[in-house]
């Protein structure tokens, strides 16, 4: 990596309901891999995925899992303090999923906005589309609407086994979060403490300490 | 929603407070099936923050009863040879609630926070005291039991209107003087804005702005809570801002207390005398315990007897015993010193001061560990009541609960926040209480060039038998307030019946409190309460075990928040619950740090077997360990320089 490149780090939630395929998305396009047998996510907090956008811009995507409590509805607000941007996504096999994508546009758009109080760039992802394909052809146009009446910048027919649609979306998603960032310069708080990161080294002696 | 909760865990803990969390957090870290559940609908129980809309549903939901019949479906979920002891529904923790308004309504419209549900305009009505001075009010004493709980998926109906405690405040209210309904024109036609003034309107509007905590405390750099998060990798959650200064209220005056070498010299408060005196104490007694010739003689005097033979002048003492030490007037020498070291060793790791505060308000903390253990599969249900404990009839150890819709759940351990705990057990605990008030303020106690000062003020007593009140100002960048205000909080533990009289005399000292028009009859110099919250908060942090009668051994008991200004109750008291119930496991290990795990193209790995663990936790764990072990013990070697 050279050092003259931007770094840009996006803090990405990845939401819907259960079983609809959010682990199994993150694992493909970050690890390259899927297992079709259900376990339950335990331990991952988010995964990372580091890429080249451009020639002298590098993006790396935290993408955030949602650990389970999708189950019975309790997110913490450590989950979505941050994030400026988010995949929902529900299963094109199972219509209860797509009824549950408004409620959790409207939960999303409550908890999280930027910091100029614009809703963060949302992305819908129709999953399992190896399964369901056929019955949904016939919905684009639908989908369309459901879009924009829902603020969703935009919607992917994806599969995390047959590997569909994923890059593609997540470079749709990538490049709203980068022109909304553009449009609003951010002001940076300077003296923010991050004990994890903040190694005490750099305040060895300083004028703070009554000792020396 | 609940309906496949799984029939059984681990572990069940009741109650989202701080130590309920870690300990939460702590058992999934070693692989324990946890069910987290709390009665309400927010995460974090008295350690909760609120938006200003989220603080109104509070207020009221304060009031307001559940019904606290057993639920009929409890018990046919219990067997012949079981016994069952009910849970309390009542959250009796909260009491003396007063609101006060001294900012008016901009217009007649009722006026909403952005993206909330419900406020209740009908709340507002005016205060007119005996003196004739005129400030708006929000009466919470009468019941305006809000009927539409839109925040209560579940559409409870069984809540009841009229308790005690509505009364006690009730009665209160009343006592600072009639009120009067008035239409809010009424209000309007009063005010008379210079454009900076802020508006009740403009607070309610920007309500999502706040994030007001119900209990005060920061972190001390070296205290247990932030090594804690350091350890446990929960600090990947968290920020934190330094506190920026220290303030004394000395001979009727605020004043900054020097923290730092250069602070000291730099102070135009201490004569050069002083100066050099107080250096020499410091450097000398941050190791004290190299020094026992030097205070021994006073082992059994108090610390303040102790700074007066050190020839140190009454400023230095006071500065010393309220705003470093922070202990009381009667603190013993040894407790004073060991605080005063405590202050001094924090300085510097961070920043100026001691004292970190979370971005966001403290109220995060606990949901971080919540995060956390939901990470590592427990699993989270709020607005979930239980109703009761299920003992079996011989071994008399608690076996399940079970929910208010009659589902049972089976579990080795139960945890348990002292304040579900039901009156029959509870009879003989007699509990402290916490004065809390929270004051939206215009400007800064003491105004510098920089207005986003995060400062911490000790008031010392005002009479014997009184003790000092914490008081914290916290800016904007803490995204705890609006733009232009500040949020104070006062606390202390109580001496007097309500909060009010523990504090009001204080704020008095420090604020204006009036309303628009009569503002040219006050004193400009002090900041303008434009909104003033009192309660009290019970403390049960100093019960015995012993206290609570009749409980299995295996339920074991959280208290709620101390008065104290750290956090370190709550560590403790997590850290040593667990290590009771697994005397042999490490108390939060660092989890694997995700940002490590970065897979590409061409070194994607194989998929483990499907048994395994996910590749994720198991294959980064141990690279990860290593940094965070090194960057702890960084800290520590720092620590024994
Ligand atoms: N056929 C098919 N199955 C999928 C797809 N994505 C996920 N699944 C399966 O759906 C189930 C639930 O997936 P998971 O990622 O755990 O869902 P989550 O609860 O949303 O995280 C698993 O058995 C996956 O193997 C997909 O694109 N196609
Ligand atoms: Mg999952």
């Amino acid at each position: 990596m050279q050092s003259h490149q931007k770094e840009h780090l996006y803090k990405i939630l990845v939401i819907g309901d259960l079983g609809v395929g959010k682990t199994s998305i993150i694992k493909r396009y970050v690890h390259q891999n899927f297992s079709p047998h259900y376990r339950a996510t335990i331990g991952v907090d988010f995964a990372l995925k580091v890429l080249s956008w451009d020639s002298d811009t590098v993006v790396r995507l935290q993408l955030w899992d949602i650990a389970g409590q999708e189950r019975f509805g309790n997110m913490t607000r450590v989950y979505y303090r941050e994030a400026v941007g988010a995949f929902i996504v529900f299963d094109v096999t199972r219509p209860a999923t797509f009824e549950a994508v408004a409620k959790w546009k409207e939960d999303l758009d409550s908890k999280l906005t930027l910091a100029n109080g614009v809703p963060v760039s949302a992305v819908l992802l129709a999953n399992k589309c190896d399964q369901g394909k056929d019955n949904f052809k016939n919905h684009f146009t639908k989908m369309d609407q459901f879009c924009k009446e829902h603020g969703f910048v935009a919607w992917y027919e994806t599969s995390a086994k047959e590997n569909i649609n994923i890059d593609e979306a997540s470079r749709c998603l990538v490049s709203h979060i980068i022109a909304s960032e553009s449009d609003q310069m951010q002001p940076v708080e300077p003296d923010i403490v991050k004990p994890q990161i903040l190694n005490s080294s750099k305040i060895a002696s300083c004028s703070a300490c009554f000792k020396s | 929603m609940a309906d496949d909760l799984p029939t059984e865990f681990d572990v069940v803990i009741l109650g989202t407070g701080l130590p309920e969390s870690i300990i939460a957090a702590a058992c999934t870290r070693i692989g324990q099936r946890v069910l987290h559940i709390d009665a309400r609908n927010y995460y974090g129980g008295n350690w909760a923050s609120f938006t200003f809309s989220g603080l109104q549903t509070w207020i009221e939901n304060c009031k307001q009863e559940l019904n606290t019949e057993l639920a009929a479906a409890c018990k046919g979920q219990a067997l012949d040879n079981e016994e069952i002891i009910p849970f309390n529904k009542r959250n009796q923790t909260i009491q003396n609630i007063e609101v006060f308004c001294y900012s008016s309504t901009e217009d007649g419209e009722a006026v909403e926070e952005a993206g909330a549900l419900n406020i209740n305009s009908a709340l507002l009505t005016t205060v007119t005291s005996s003196d004739g001075q005129e400030n708006s009010s929000i009466d919470i004493s009468k019941n305006h039991t809000s009927t539409e709980q839109n925040d209560s998926p579940e559409g409870r109906s069984d809540l009841e209107e009229a308790t005690n405690s509505d009364q006690r405040s009730a009665d209160s209210t009343l006592e600072t003087g009639t009120i009067v309904e008035v239409e809010p024109s009424l209000t309007q036609a009063i005010q008379q804005d210079s454009p900076k003034t802020i508006t009740y309107s403009q607070i309610v509007k920007e309500g999502r702005r706040f994030n007001v905590d119900l209990v005060s405390k920061f972190l001390y750099s070296r205290g247990l809570l932030i090594e804690l998060l350091i350890k446990s990798n929960v600090s990947r959650y968290t920020e934190f801002k330094n506190v920026t200064r220290i303030l004394t209220y000395h001979n009727g005056k605020i004043e900054q207390v020097p923290c730092s070498r250069a602070d000291v010299f730099a102070s135009k408060q201490l004569s050069m005398v002083e100066k050099r005196i107080l250096m020499k104490f410091l450097m000398h007694y941050i190791d004290y315990e190299l020094h026992p010739e030097d205070y021994q003689d006073y082992e059994n005097s108090t610390f303040l007897e102790f700074l007066k033979s050190k020839q140190l002048t009454p400023t230095l003492q006071h500065f010393v015993l309220y705003s470093i030490a922070m202990v009381p007037e009667n603190a013993k020498t040894i407790e004073g010193l060991k605080a005063m070291q405590h202050f001094l060793r924090c300085l510097g790791r961070y920043g100026n001061t001691p004292f970190l505060f979370p971005m966001y308000g403290l109220g995060e903390i606990p949901q971080c560990f919540c995060r956390m253990c939901a990470v590592f599969g427990g699993v989270y249900c709020l607005h979930h009541s239980l109703e009761c404990l299920v003992v079996d009839g011989d071994s008399k150890l608690c076996k399940a609960v079970i929910d208010h819709r009659g589902k049972r759940v089976d579990c080795k351990y139960v945890i348990v926040e002292d304040s579900y705990l039901p009156e029959q057990i509870c009879a003989n605990v007699s509990y402290k209480q916490i004065s809390r008030a929270v004051l939206i303020t215009d400007c800064s106690i003491l105004n510098t060039e920089s207005n986003q000062e995060i400062s911490v003020l000790t008031f010392p007593p005002a009479d014997k038998g009184q003790t000092a009140v914490y008081i914290t100002e916290l800016c904007s960048s803490t995204m705890t307030c609006m733009k232009n205000t500040y949020l104070v909080h006062l606390t202390c533990s109580s001496t007097k019946p309500t909060a009010k009289e523990d504090l009001e005399p204080v704020v008095q000292q420090l604020f204006t409190l009036s309303t628009e028009n009569d503002i040219e009859a006050n004193d400009r110099t002090k900041p303008k309460v434009l909104w003033a919250l009192y309660f009290n908060m019970r403390d049960s942090s100093g019960v015995p075990r012993q206290s609570y009668a009749g409980l299995p051994p295996n339920v074991y008991v959280c208290s709620g928040p101390d008065h104290c200004f750290g956090n370190d109750h709550a560590v403790q008291q997590a850290e040593n619950l667990f290590h009771e119930l697994y005397p042999s496991e490490e108390f939060c290990p660092p989890a694997p740090n995700p940002e490590d795990i970065i897979y590409d193209g061409e070194c994607a790995q194989q998929e483990p077997s499907e048994s395994s663990i996910p590749v994720d936790s198991k294959a980064e764990a141990s690279a990860e360990n290593e940094t965070v072990v090194e960057s702890y013990e960084d800290s520590e070697a720092q620590k024994a320089e």
